[in-house]
């Protein structure tokens, strides 16, 4: 037990270092982009009509005090790390003066609702019928699957996304093709609100899982493949252990560690969001909000969905990291 | 294992048919609670507003503008529509007349409208226009504090229907800033932002209206906002044109262009702000009841912006004339059309948009001048408008959209524009030699024996049908012997116009009015005086960075006369004259935006024949078809 505790300690400090240089480096990338968010504010603001010169640049030195671009960039540095720590990303230099937390908080359970459960679909759905698959290999229905997981799995996913819109949007339009609920229908834990962001998420969570599940049922039938031909099995079937308990015990719990590890990576990979999905149905989401603050030179918001995004990968990694040696008894922690 | 197998299949299948089938059909991408018959539904362009819910206007770049805020529930004194107006394209909004000058515009005098009341049942007075000025000059960080504090020494409200500004300098043109042409100084509620501490992080929600609609509700995620008609509309300045037609309006994020199409051929959405020209093609052919600008071809409505090349005249090579006109020569503006709107473009060859009054104005009176005008290159001389163009590229469509292409001559014209310059690689190759460039091979080398490079930016995805139009420019001064490049900016164009980066880029500095010939809308930061060193940031408009002593005399002519002065007219043409000789751009064509109306619920949208308003779903001034539509049958 100590040799675990040193290595989780171990591990934690490689969690905190990944983490601040992730963030470090993100603040470098997003302080060097050629967009200058006054440019684009100004170009916003003086849309409505015939600003003077002098005018613009009197707005020019006012956005740039009020957006916090004056001073060296070592103020600018600490600064930001200050309201880092106090979880505080500062406010949205395109949608000023919001802060990006907040903006963050309503686009985040958006993309953790959609991605959680696609990914949580793919993988159990995949991992079970690649494990039913690999060990019925001559059921018709489940190579018929394997076929079509297949033939789906190389499709562009803005292709697949494409077809289900002009499928169900307008060919037979029976389902919703953007947003993440319908319109007059008020936010709240209301059966009106919860079925409509049902119905919304159908499209996005069926392209989501129709080229997800294809990785997770090609790999799991390829491990069962070859788990089914390892001495312990053959014995067990020899031994005449009964075939539920075959799948379970001694086929598919071996299989899925590699599995588990791929889980657990893509959910941590929920953070980055869904940016194509997102664009295509016009769905809330994390990816929309990063791809907009980098058109719109916001930097703030940049970061601070980046750093969402490397804290969730790195957190998702150490979680893994501990665990695996309570579950898999082949992992051995250096004493 | 069979069992689960089973159960997983059966449990795919029932949950499919419930949600197929758990919704009405009809009911996918329109409010649930709210009669359809009673609604219109036009796109925001501004798609998702991150913030939604935030309404103060009055604050910098903070929420949406175009989401119906200031379409349906702000006002202000004045509007000028880009086309003919309801009753002219003038309109005295909040304002009981035109603005009233002394004799050398330092003050202004304002007499406003009785009997205009907020949604929330206070008055309107001129108090809120005075506090419209005042906050926002006493707190700098707001929208229009800069170009309040730079202009008002002293707003004043003597009664409660008179304000009187004082200005620091003369400005003719200070109403224009009251001036509604996509949008304007809106007026604030004053017994609204008294009561507030900080205007700058006010978020006016739920915003006080001073329009006919109010705000009903909005997703605060920022997909849809939904307005409804006052029980007062009579007491607000749109009231005089009679009782708006829908009772409510929602402004939507439709996403994707292939995805309005889809919502419109659904009858889900009722006013597309634009889409490609493909997408418009497509509307036409597939749907009855979907209706654009012209009722064919080229369908866009021409918004009063003139997309052109837009030179950097800071550039060592694009300073000379003879350069600049070179490579305008080498252009083919019918190629250029048909790959950027495919062919659904009205053409202009002078620096004024083709649209609104501009071609009674300038385009018509000026042909036989533009017609005459002629190019020197030491060697020949060449006349180089073809006024036959828009008749050329009418004919190259008709074979594939038939009877769509009017066959009138004047139908045309009003269509696709006027002329344009003849292609003439001959005056080009000349003008070029003259300015000591010299052709190698099929390359033309500069005065230092360098290939003579041209970086034309474009936006890309972004604006696509403005990077189709710089590429197939590129490729044609590629062909002609220049080391051409498309240089793709993205996001960055804003930036880098601003910093002069860039050779020539597509894109507009000449915005006007559209249903008034003043043209100081945008020619007035063409003086030398804001020119900006190479390498500073130029103030808009000027992104050639070009200036001359005539345009300086022609603008210091134009800020001594009145905004309706007919002399005014006459400068224009003298500008129109001055910029064609130098080209410092190359005009191209309107920015034509491709509004679709469909008439499944609503009869009664502005047409090029019925040009009562602009459709355009995100100006100000769109709020004039509210009161023109009617239900359909």
């Amino acid at each position: 037990m100590p040799a675990y505790f040193n290595f989780a300690i171990k591990r934690l400090w490689q969690f905190v270092l990944v983490v601040f240089i992730g963030i470090n480096i993100a603040y470098v990338i997003t302080h060097v982009t050629p967009i200058d968010p006054v440019e684009q504010s100004i170009s916003a603001v003086t849309s409505f009509g015939n600003t003077s010169p002098e005018a613009i640049a009197d707005m020019r030195r006012s956005l740039q005090e009020l957006y916090g671009l004056k001073g060296d960039w070592i103020e600018q540095y600490i600064s930001f790390w200050r309201r880092i720590l106090q979880a505080d990303f500062g406010p949205s230099l395109s949608a000023f003066p919001a802060p990006v937390t907040s903006l963050i908080a309503r686009a985040l359970p958006w993309t953790f609702g959609l991605l959680a459960f696609t990914t949580l679909v793919s993988w159990s759905v995949g991992n079970l019928l690649g494990a039913l698959a690999g060990y019925y290999r001559n059921n018709r229905s489940l190579k018929f699957f394997g076929v079509l997981a297949m033939a789906l799995h190389p499709v562009p996913y803005y292709i697949v996304a494409l077809s289900l819109m002009i499928v169900f949007g307008f060919i037979w339009p029976v389902l919703p093709i953007t947003g993440g609920s319908a319109m007059d229908v008020q936010q709240g834990w209301n059966w009106q609100f919860v079925a409509s962001v049902f119905h919304h998420s159908v499209l996005p969570a069926l392209s989501l899982i129709m080229i997800g599940i294809g990785s997770w049922f090609l790999g799991m039938r390829s491990l069962v493949s070859n788990i089914i031909t390892e001495d312990y099995v053959v014995y067990a079937e020899i031994g005449g252990v009964a075939q539920s308990r075959m799948m379970g015990s001694y086929i598919i719990r071996n299989a899925l560690a590699p599995q588990v590890t791929g889980l657990a990576m893509s959910l941590g990979g929920i953070f980055n969001g869904a940016v194509i999905t997102e664009k295509i149905f016009g769905y809330p989401g994390l990816g929309s909000l990063l791809v907009d603050g980098v058109y719109a030179g916001d930097y703030g918001l940049v970061l601070g969905v980046t750093s969402i995004a490397i804290i969730g990968v790195s957190l998702s990694v150490l979680v893994i990291d501990l665990i695996y040696p309570l579950i898999d008894p082949r992992v051995q922690v250096a004493s | 294992m069979r069992r689960l197998y089973t159960a997983f299949l059966a449990t795919v299948m029932a949950l499919s048919l419930v949600t197929l089938f758990s919704k009405n059909v009809e009911a996918q991408g329109i409010p649930q609670n709210i009669p359809r018959k009673e609604l219109l539904i036009l796109e925001n362009p501004e798609g998702t507003i991150k913030n939604a819910g935030w309404f103060n206007i009055w604050a910098i770049n903070a929420g949406s503008q175009s989401n119906g805020l200031q379409q349906a529930a702000l006002d202000t004194l004045w509007y000028i529509d880009p086309e003919k107006g309801i009753d002219g394209a003038w309109d005295n909004s909040l304002a009981a007349d035109k603005p009233i000058y002394n004799a050398d515009f330092t003050e202004m005098r304002v007499k406003l409208r009785k009997g205009i009341f907020w949604s929330d049942g206070v008055e309107f007075t001129s108090a809120d226009v005075k506090a419209t000025v005042d906050i926002q000059i006493k707190n700098p960080n707001m929208r229009f504090s800069a170009v309040l504090r730079n202009n008002v020494a002293s707003v004043d409200a003597p009664d409660a229907e008179t304000v009187i500004f004082k200005l620091h300098k003369p400005n003719s043109r200070f109403h224009t800033n009251f001036t509604v042409r996509w949008g304007a100084i809106w007026i604030l509620p004053k017994h609204v932002f008294d009561k507030v501490e900080d205007p700058t992080k006010f978020d006016f929600n739920k915003p006080v209206s001073l329009s006919a609609y109010t705000l009903h509700s909005f997703d605060p995620d920022g997909k849809w906002y939904i307005w409804q008609l006052r029980e007062d509309w009579q007491r607000t300045s749109l009231g005089r044109y009679g009782k708006p037609g829908p009772k409510y309006l929602a402004y939507v994020d439709p996403g994707p262009p292939e995805k309005r199409v889809i919502a419109q051929l659904n009858h889900e959405l009722d006013v597309i702000h634009d889409i490609a020209p493909e997408g418009m093609f497509t509307l036409a052919k597939q749907s009855k009841s979907t209706k654009a600008w012209f009722k064919g071809f080229p369908y866009g409505h021409p918004d009063p912006t003139l997309a052109g090349v837009i030179f950097n005249t800071q550039n060592e090579h694009l300073k000379n004339r003879d350069v600049r006109w070179a490579l305008a020569l080498m252009i083919d503006i019918r190629a250029v059309t048909m790959a950027a709107y495919r062919g659904a473009a009205t053409i202009s060859a002078i620096p004024v948009p083709p649209t609104g009054i501009h071609p009674d104005a300038y385009h018509k009176p000026l042909e036989a001048w533009v017609k005459d005008f002629e190019i020197d290159t030491g060697k020949s001389k060449h006349k180089p408008y073809d006024p036959n163009v828009s008749k050329q590229i009418a004919d190259m469509l008709r074979p594939s959209m038939g009877d769509q292409i009017p066959k009138d001559d004047k139908e045309i014209k009003d269509s696709f524009g006027l002329g344009w310059w003849k292609t003439n690689l001959e005056a080009a190759t000349e003008l070029l030699e003259r300015a000591g460039y010299r052709k190698q091979a099929n390359q033309w080398m500069t005065p230092d024996g360098k290939p003579f490079t041209v970086r034309l930016m474009v936006e890309g995805d972004l604006r696509p049908v403005m990077t189709r139009a710089g590429t197939m420019i590129v490729q044609q001064w590629k062909q002609a012997g220049i080391d051409a490049r498309v240089d793709v900016a993205q996001g960055t164009l804003l930036t880098r116009r601003s910093a002069g980066d860039f050779d020539a880029f597509i894109g507009w500095s000449v915005e006007t009015w559209g249903g008034h010939q003043d043209l100081s809308y945008f020619m007035d930061s063409w003086h030398s005086a804001f020119l900006a060193e190479p390498g500073k940031p130029q103030p808009l408009r000027n992104w050639q960075r070009w200036s001359h002593p005539e345009l300086d005399g022609i603008i210091e002519k134009i800020r001594k006369i009145g905004f309706d002065d007919p002399k005014g007219i006459e400068l224009g043409h003298d500008y129109v004259k001055l910029v064609t000789r130098e080209m410092p751009f190359i005009p191209l064509m309107a920015y034509n935006v491709f509004t679709a109306m469909d008439h499944t619920y609503w009869t009664g949208f502005p047409t090029s024949d019925n040009p009562y308003a602009n459709p355009v779903t995100n100006w100000g001034n769109s709020r004039y078809m509210f009161v023109k539509l009617k239900p359909a049958n």
